[in-house]
């Protein structure tokens, strides 16, 4: 029973951390700017590709990786500037990104095909705790998404550009009134939550594997967690993802693998019928 | 004078008409059209596409088909029935194409064989249902058109996966639990089905048979549930899920003292070794279709791969790739046959359904694969013909290593395993 126990908190804390990640980016673009980021599953997955691609030609692993994480702030970047022009008009935001997503899919298809592809993982090995056998990759993905997370959770709450952050989340006409160049905060979140993505994609292809398919997994898994912890909620995505976590870890061990998506949206249903703004989600 | 005219007319009239009605169906004909149609966005597709091109481009090399050069057609299911059957209904009307060659998923064939006993086009096909062999079996002159080319009807799987067994316990690997991982899918039910008996028959006891859901990752949890339950083998019937890789990549990691073998279509691609950062090593798979990159059956399959290869600067990327390529030679056969028997118009269908038929276990085609038809004209299984050989990667490269007939390398243990 302990053996279980501990297998349903690690397992569920990996997967947690991993989508913690993914949630929280996309949180931090809509409580910023409020953008539906359709598009966010592509940083997800082309860093990922990218890393495996870097590999396979001889790159060293951590380079391989900082370019990754650099293509994925580049595809922030890009859907920054496609989504500026059309930032208030919500459905036409909708249609970009999720334009762009398609797109950037059909083009991982036609490179890479519908397989999906392994990236070498940062430590490889296998430790016993409490019985039970867990990779040091999936320990040091927890640590890392942990960390990321932790370093989010200050920046944004310790530092001065963090507060420049919240105060646009917040209003942005009053924080452009009090001086704050918010066309940059945009910018910096939407290259900040991108990286996160990536670094996302990454780990998931290092303890899994990515195809291009995986985009629209991600982006589905990051909109329920959202919507789970409160849309706009940087803490309640991060809860959320670890509920989320927990919840399919808990299914896959007790109910069977079959169940494992279908328990966790039902969950979700159920909190949402109870709660309708979602965990930590106040009402506009 | 003006009744002379008018026999005259009648016996024009009744000679043209009589002329027509002698002319073989395709009058006139310039080329033979052959129809290549599957999910173009996905390698099963891609791959028919290909080698039915390349196929073509080969017999076009050496004359043609009686002399007439071959176009091909190319329709795409995007693996939806509507889009199939007006994209089957497109290339046998439209196009007039005298073949057509593909497939890909039971569903979508089912809807376009259809259209193709509307359109009375000869389709020799792929998928593995045994509900399409049944259907010609139950009305054959509607659906007698329907041959399958490219693999087993699926209920044969189960003959390949209960071989495997017996096989690993022939080579010495004590096999008496069995734990099973499987698409939640229609497909898996008529193999367990079958296979449930077949094992319990040599006393080997499935001691978990788990359903995971397309695009499922969490492996690891399954895999050490399959240690606690003291299996032998772990046993993936995946062809949906799209995540075969991550299991044989967490089963690498994680290292049970348990073997991977069982029906893994990723396994069989030839980039799959790559793809997983060489995690694939020792996985146990049976190939699908009959044929393996490093592992021709046939002179001609090792011929083809290489051709494959020096076209399009990659191997098949899919084994649906020999089962299109020796379609369009199988149909040059018949019509050549036909011509050489003096049949009226040796494109008609009606005609070369028989001549198709007199591919049977007493004479197969001899291709890529050896080719011969069941009454049904379903596929014909077995160590002589095609099957899913039971075949291993090993550093690289796979490797048949069942049945002797055609085996090229022998079963490798995994280092980690002690027993």
């Amino acid at each position: 029973m302990i053996e279980t126990l501990i297998q349903i908190f690690l397992f569920g804390a990996v997967v947690g951390g991993i989508w913690g990640l993914v949630a929280s980016g996309f949180s931090l673009i809509f409580g910023v700017s409020r953008i539906l980021n359709f598009a966010h599953g592509s940083a997800f997955v082309s860093s990922a590709f990218l890393v495996y691609s870097l590999v396979n030609y001889g790159y060293n692993l951590y380079f391989a990786v900082l370019a990754g994480l650099i293509l994925a702030a580049a595809i922030g970047t890009v859907v920054y500037a496609l989504t500026k022009p059309v930032r208030d008009r919500e459905v036409m935001v909708i249609i970009l990104t999720l334009a762009f997503a398609l797109l950037v899919q059909q083009v991982l298809l036609i490179l890479f095909g519908d397989r999906g592809v392994s990236v070498q993982p940062f430590i490889e090995g296998v430790a016993e705790i409490g019985g039970l056998k867990v990779t040091y990759m999936r320990i040091l993905s927890l640590i890392l998404a942990v960390i990321c997370l932790a370093g989010l959770d200050i920046f944004i709450t310790k530092t001065k550009l963090g507060k420049k952050v919240m105060a646009t989340a917040q209003d942005s006409r009053a924080a452009m009134m009090v001086g704050i160049d918010i066309e940059k905060i945009f910018l910096l979140v939407m290259v900040l939550s991108s990286l996160l993505a990536g670094f996302a994609g990454i780990l998931y292809a290092q303890i899994l594997s990515v195809n291009p398919e995986v985009s629209l997994k991600a982006l589905i898994y990051a909109f329920a967690i959202v919507i789970l912890g409160g849309l706009g909620s940087l803490r309640g995505s991060i809860v959320a993802s670890f509920i989320v976590g927990y919840i399919l870890v808990t299914t896959i061990t007790f109910l069977g693998a079959r169940w494992s998506e279908f328990v966790m949206l039902l969950t979700i249903v159920a909190i949402l019928v109870v709660k309708p703004t979602g965990l930590f989600g106040v009402r506009e | 004078m003006r009744y002379a005219k008018a026999v005259l007319t009648v016996i024009i009239l009744v000679a043209a008409v009589t002329s027509l009605c002698a002319q073989p169906e395709k009058a006139g004909r310039e080329k033979v059209v052959v129809g290549v149609i599957g999910p173009m966005a996905v390698p099963e597709g891609q791959a028919q596409e290909k080698a039915v091109k390349l196929a073509a481009e080969e017999i076009n090399a050496q004359g043609g088909i009686l002399g007439y050069r071959i176009t091909v057609v190319v329709g795409d299911t995007k693996l939806d029935p509507n889009t199939a059957t007006s994209e089957f209904r497109r290339l046998a009307r439209v196009e007039k194409a005298d073949v057509i060659i593909g497939g890909f998923s039971s569903g979508v064939m089912n809807a376009m064989m259809e259209t193709m006993a509307e359109t009375k086009t000869l389709f020799l096909a792929d998928a593995s249902s045994p509900e399409h062999a049944k259907k010609v079996e139950q009305n054959y002159e509607k659906y007698k058109y329907w041959f399958r080319v490219s693999q087993n009807n699926g209920s044969t799987f189960a003959l390949d996966l209960a071989d495997m067994v017996k096989f690993l316990r022939d080579s010495g690997y004590e096999v008496r639990k069995v734990y099973v991982i499987r698409d939640e899918h229609v497909w898996t039910d008529p193999v367990m089905q079958a296979l449930k008996p077949l094992l319990e028959e040599m006393g080997v006891e499935i001691v978990k048979d788990v359903k995971i859901p397309r695009g499922y990752s969490e492996y690891e949890q399954l895999i050490l549930e399959a240690e606690k339950l003291n299996a032998d083998v772990i046993m993936p019937v995946l062809a949906i899920s799209g995540t075969g890789d991550i299991l044989v990549k967490q089963w690498a990691t994680l290292k049970p003292n348990i073997l991977l073998a069982g029906h893994d279509l990723y396994a069989i691609d030839a980039e799959f070794y790559e793809k997983t950062n060489g995690m694939a090593n020792y996985e146990i798979f049976i190939a699908d279709g009959g044929a393996l990159v490093t592992a021709p059956p046939t002179e001609k399959c090792r011929e083809f791969v290489e051709a494959y290869r020096a076209k399009y600067g990659h191997y098949p990327e899919s084994h649906q790739a020999y089962g299109a390529y020796d379609a369009v030679y199988l149909y040059k056969m018949v019509v050549e046959m036909a011509a050489s028997n003096g049949e009226k118009d040796p494109f008609d269908p009606e005609v070369l359904v028989r001549y198709l038929e007199r591919f049977n276990a007493s004479n197969p085609a001899r291709l890529t694969r050896t080719i011969a038809f069941y009454d049904n004209h379903d596929l014909m299984w077995g160590d002589n013909y095609v099957r899913n050989w039971i075949s291993q990667w090993q550093d690289g490269k796979q490797y048949i290593i069942y049945p002797p007939s055609v085996a090229n390398g022998e079963l490798k243990l995994p280092p980690w395993i002690k027993k």
